[in-house]
Formats: C-alpha cells, structure tokens, sequence
C-alpha cells in the first residue's frame, strides 16, 4: 500500500520501510548531488519533528523530489517514470504519421530546448531540421492548415552557418592553393630563377595565380569541370532557340 | 534591335529587291537610296490586291485564334476561323492576369474566381502566404476556358470574321510569288452528319493557332520543341472545404510533386483543379499525380474525381515562326513562359499583335504581304516580351533545380519586396526595375536562403550515408 502512496509524491511515514528503503537508497544515491540543498532542508524538519522517525522521513522525502527534479527539468537525463513511451520521435502508422519530436512546437523549432549552457545550440538546430527535412523527403506528407509549418532557416544566426559549413570547406580550399602556391612557386623559380618577390610584379605570373586561385574556388571535385561546361551552355540555351526564328536559311533546328 | 533588323534582311527572300524594281513607278514614302530599302517599309511596294480584300486564315479558335481574328476582320480583312470544336472543354490552368481584362475587354462574368492568395509550400511543407501586397483591385483570373474561347470567337465573328467549324488538315504552299495557299480541311457545319465534307480554301495568308500540336506547324516544317505534361485532376470537394479555396490557390514545390515543375490546387467555377506537370520525367506523371494528392489531401478529402485531364505545355519557341505568309502564335509558336507555365495572355496577345502587323502590312487589306510584314510581329513581340520570358527562365533554373532551391524559393516568397515584385510583373507583364537598395538586399537574401538550403542538403546526405 505504501508502494502505491509513493509514485502520487504523498509522503506515508510509517509502513514496510524495508522495501521503501531499498528502492529509496537507490534514488537517494542517484539525486542527492542534484538537490543538495532540498535535502539539507528536509533534513532539518525531520530532525525536529521526531527522532523515531528520522530514518524514514528522509528517505521518503528524497523520492518526492527526484520526482519533482525529473518533471521540473525535463532534459535528456533518462527519466525513470512513465514519460518513456511518449518522447518517440516518429509514430510510424501505415501512412497516417506525422514529424514528431518533442521539440517541434506549433511547426517550429522551440529555441528554448535546445538551450545549452544559457546559450541557445544552434549545432543541434541544423542537426534537427537536417532530420526533419530528411524524414520530410522520404515520406512526403500531407501539408495541413492546423498545423502549419512556419520554421525559416534564417532564425539561425550567420555565423553558426559559417562555423559549421564555411569555415571546413575554406580551411580545406585555402590548404589547396597554399600547397599549389609553394610548389608554383618553387618551380617557377628553379626553371626561371625568379624569385617569389618578382614574380609578383611579374604580369604572367600574376595570370598564372588568378587562373590557380579561380580554379581552386571553382573546381573542388572532379565532376565540376563538367557541370562548370554545361552551366555555360545552359545560360544561353534559352536565348539562341529563341533567335532560332531570325536564322532563316538553317532550319536544321538550331534551338533543339 | 536595330541588329536584328539587318538579320532578318540577311533572311529574307531574294526576290524582295525585284520586286521593288517593278512597282518603282508608284510614290514611295521612302526616298531611293539602296540603304532605305533594307527598312521593312519594302510592303508598301507589294502589289495591291485588286477586286477584293486580303484573305487570311486563322486555323485554330482558341485564345489566340480568336483575338487574331477579331483584329483582323476590325481591319477591313476577309477573315475565316477554322476551329474543329466549338464547345472544347480545355484542360488548362485557367488563370489570367489582371492586364488581360483591361486589354482584351473582357467582361467581368467571364470570372469565375479572383484569386487574391497564394500559397506556396515547400519540400518539407513549409507553408508561405503570398498576396498581401495585392491592392483591392488586384487579382488573378479563373476562367474556365470554353467560356473564354467562346466569348472571343462570338466576338470576331460579329466583327466581321466567318467561323468555320472544321478540321484543318493540310495546306498546299504556294507555288509561285503571290500565288494563294491552299487549305484543305473538313467541314463539319454542312448537313452530312459527323463525317464532315472535305473542302478546300485558297487564302493569302495563313496565321496559326492550332496549339502545342499545330497542324500549320508541321506544314511550314517549323521544327520541334521541348515539352512538358501536364496532368490534371478536377476534383469536386464539400462546400465547406470549398470555402478555403474561395480565393485562394496552392501551389506545391518539390521533389516528391515534380522534379523540374510544381503541383498546384486551383479552384475552379465549383470544383478545384489537382494537377502536376514535368518536362524530363513524363513517364512518371501519375506517380507524381498521386504525390500531389497527398501533399493536398487534408483540404481535398472526401472528393470525388470527376474528370482526368492532360496536355502538352511548349517549353520555348519553335526554331520557325514565320514562313513566307504562314505565321505562328499562341502555344502553335511556343509562347509559353518557364516557371509558371502561363500560356493564355501571351497566345491573345501575339495572336493580336500578328493581326496587327498583318494589317498594318497589308494596308487595311488592300495590298499583299510579305513574310517582312510577319517578321514586324516578331520583332515587336520578341522586344516587348523578351525580358519577361528570360527573367521567368533564370528563376526556373535557378529555384527549380533541386529540393534546396524549392526550400530556398519558399524562403524567399516570404519576403514582401518579392511578392510586390512578382505580382507586378505577373499582372502587368512589365518587368520593373524596382528600387536598387532592395533589389541589392533580396539579392543577399536569395544567395544566404540558397546557401543555407544547400548545406542542409549536404547534411542531409551524409545522415542517408
């Protein structure tokens, strides 16, 4: 019966104390670094209240508020009560389901979850978008008007973009042109004995480190030689089979 | 566009300069020298046609048919429309700009719906309002298309012009200079039954309006173009769901809808259209159909299908638009525009521009033309229209490309300077510069919404790894 009184947080003073002890010795090991000051407290009523009683009282107290610390925090520290089987986050029901994850509110992200250190994590922002549009791709939902999706990227701030994409990708591109750059260098001035100084006031040599600069911007993986051809092509496209009419004398379909 | 007029001369036939030899007794306005006669005033000096007026064909009585023949028969031209069905239930989006009223005078019951909101949602269902910016005034217009047909074919035949109910077949060209051409087709007005009589025209000119599929095309040998299906659904939904869509229309991007287009909700007279479209994946229209359906499926539950509709949609225009007298308008010329597939204004609009160019040429239809006369149209449609139709395709390469520039596209139709910017041109048909300091910051902005759908995607793909 006891045990029954216990999960509602109502304290009973008195019955089976060994069971009670037992399970309330774990938890009191486990909250007791959490709540320091909440036991002190407690400590001293009890110890007012009756010296008989003292060794229950507090173990029966503790559980009262490492229930209260896992309803009041709410973080990810896995709670031992019955909040388990509510945080999935996909309900997969034959086409029926829908995002969840309990820090998608009202079709946002709620910033004040994925607070860290006071600071709001942006890292783990971009991650959980990343999921959701994932999840979004693979399986397309219907869009709803009660439960409207208003999530802009742009809440982000700037330099959380740069820190997490930018700043990889220019470290890796600057590596390349630095390493193309000495090795240029040395053998431009083993062939020519040009030192590096004037080969900067040189005209041909400063072609050759705009072509070297541009191409390490432009080409970062094989494919792109490619794709840089076709985009050129394809910005025209549209303008010539237009002006495919005013070559008259070619009908071989010019703008195909 | 002085450049493309010496273009067009390097084109142009040469009997041109013979021609102008012979009739070099008859006042010119021009003066003689050799430069002056490379300026497209060389119709003046075509033979004056005696005893009768010009005759024209237009073939095809849709939008454009119909405005060309009105503006023909107004000038004094002996006109004859050739249109197979007279009651044609078109499959079409069935949206016109607000200019088109003003310019065509169209009568406001011809609108079955103002839409004044749009909505755009994205991949991953990122809704977006558009239409704040709209004035009261201001809005698009659904019509259903057999009312619009109708409406501007009543309107040239009581201008003067003859409808023929018929089928176009073939058409002979002419053989010599100022020769007639012959147009075979089958007559269904006569009392023969269904079959239709087959009957043979002989006309001067010959203006195409016969759509994607353009029989008068095909006669002139004016080439192919790229095209997209469209698929359609009409579907009838309760009332209540109705009323969302009272006057609003939905517009679908992604992937899942359609790789390279977008799936849309329009509402119709007393049901809503349900349709997708793709230029490069056309076999998997209805898989893509049925992504529609559940993207939308909230608001369109409890429907009933009650009629299933494709066709094709030009891309760009075909490589020839003009031949000697034939000329192309309309979806027969491939003046549809990219991203937003919109074909009805521009196929009334160069079907009344080439009428124009025809009488004009002709001289209220007292001299012949010459495929220089025609070749004015073109050049007046390709400079008014040019720069609507490039901007239109560099926003479907650049938003249309992939799933992050949809998401980006969403992003940026949140923007208020965007919406003005794209109803303005939407409804006018004006490109407008706009303020520079805007322009510079939507430019920021599109590059930083592109960017940032661009490296979730790339993170996107190292989580499928």
């Amino acid at each position: 019966m006891s045990m029954a009184i216990f999960s509602p947080k109502i304290p009973s003073l008195t019955p089976s104390p060994s069971q009670s002890h037992g399970k309330t010795h774990v938890s009191f090991k486990l909250y007791l670094p959490l709540r320091p000051t909440r036991k002190l407290r407690f400590d001293l009523l009890v110890s007012s209240d009756n010296g008989s009683g003292v060794a229950a009282t507090i173990p029966d107290e503790t559980p009262v508020s490492s229930e209260e610390t896992v309803g009041s925090n709410g973080s990810p520290p896995p709670p031992l009560t019955a909040k388990d089987p509510v945080a999935e986050p996909v309900k997969l029901v034959g086409g029926e389901s829908s995002f969840e994850d309990p820090r998608w509110v009202g079709g946002t992200w709620d910033l004040k979850q994925f607070a860290k250190d006071g600071k709001t994590d942006w890292d783990a922002v971009i991650d959980a978008e990343v999921k959701r549009r994932k999840w979004m791709e693979d399986n397309p939902q219907s869009s709803s008007n009660e439960n409207p999706v208003v999530f802009d990227t742009s809440i982000i701030p700037w330099w959380a973009w740069m820190k997490r994409f930018h700043l990889p990708e220019a470290e890796l591109l600057n590596g390349r042109a630095a390493m193309i750059g000495f090795f240029m260098a040395y053998f431009v001035d083993s062939l020519t004995g040009v030192g590096l100084v004037d080969q900067m006031s040189n005209f041909f040599c400063k072609t050759l480190l705009f072509v070297a600069v541009a191409g390490v911007l432009l080409i970062r993986k094989n494919e792109d030689i490619e794709t840089i051809k076709k985009l050129l092509e394809e910005t025209t496209f549209y303008d010539k089979q237009w002006q495919a009419t005013w070559q008259d004398e070619t009908p071989s379909s010019p703008g195909k | 566009m002085a450049s493309i007029a010496l273009k067009t001369f390097v084109g142009l036939r040469q009997s041109t300069p013979e021609n102008n030899a012979i009739v070099l007794s008859k006042p010119i306005a021009t003066t003689t020298l050799p430069y002056r006669r490379l300026r497209v005033n060389a119709s003046k000096s075509s033979p004056r046609v005696t005893g009768r007026n010009l005759r024209v064909a237009v073939v095809g009585g849709g939008p454009a048919g119909g405005a060309a023949a009105e503006t023909l028969a107004k000038g004094g031209i002996e006109t004859f429309l050739i249109e197979r069905k007279l009651d044609n239930c078109k499959p079409c989006g069935g949206a016109i700009p607000l200019c088109m009223v003003g310019e065509f005078d169209l009568p406001l019951d011809i609108i079955d719906r103002r839409v004044t909101k749009m909505k755009m949602i994205s991949p991953s269902n990122v809704a977006v309002d558009i239409g704040q910016t709209l004035k009261p005034h201001e809005y698009i217009g659904m019509v259903r298309r057999e009312v619009l047909d109708a409406y501007l074919r009543d309107r040239a035949s009581d201008a003067g012009a003859t409808v023929i109910n018929g089928l176009f077949l073939k058409m002979d060209l002419p053989q010599s200079k100022n020769a007639p051409y012959v147009l075979h087709y089958t007559d269904y007005n006569a009392k023969t039954g269904s079959a239709g009589e087959k009957k043979t025209m002989e006309v001067d000119a010959v203006i195409g309006a016969d759509g994607a599929n353009s029989r008068v095309a095909k006669g002139i040998n004016a080439g192919d173009y790229d095209y997209a299906i469209a698929f359609q659904e009409r579907i009838k939904i309760s009332d209540e769901k109705m009323k969302y869509y009272e006057n609003l229309a939905e517009m679908y991007v992604g992937e899942d809808v359609s790789p390279d287009f977008y799936g849309w909700v329009f509402p119709k007279c007393d049901h809503v259209a349900v349709g997708t479209g793709t230029v490069t994946h056309k076999g998997d229209i209805k898989k893509f159909q049925l992504a529609t359906r559940l993207r939308a499926r909230d608001k369109i539950e409890g429907g009933r299908i009650i009629r299933v509709e494709a066709h094709p949609i030009p891309e760009h225009p075909r490589p020839k638009r003009v031949l000697d007298r034939v000329a192309l308008v309309g979806d027969a010329a491939g003046y549809v525009t990219k991203c937003s597939g919109e074909g009805i204004y521009f196929a009334a609009k160069s079907g009344r521009m080439c009428a124009e160019a025809i009488v004009e040429g002709s001289e209220n239809g007292k001299r012949m033309v010459e495929e220089s006369d025609l070749r004015v149209y073109l050049e007046k449609w390709d400079k008014t229209y040019w720069p609507t139709y490039k901007v239109l395709d560099i926003l479907q390469k650049v938003f249309y490309r992939s799933n992050p520039a949809k998401e980006a596209f969403v992003e940026m139709c949140a923007d208020e300077y965007v919406q003005k910017m794209t109803f303005d041109s939407y409804l006018y048909k004006r490109v407008v510069p706009g303020n520079p300091l805007e322009d510079l910051k939507l430019a920021v902005n599109t590059i930083g919404s592109l960017v940032r759908a661009n490296a979730l995607r790339k993170e996107m793909e190292k989580l499928s790894v």
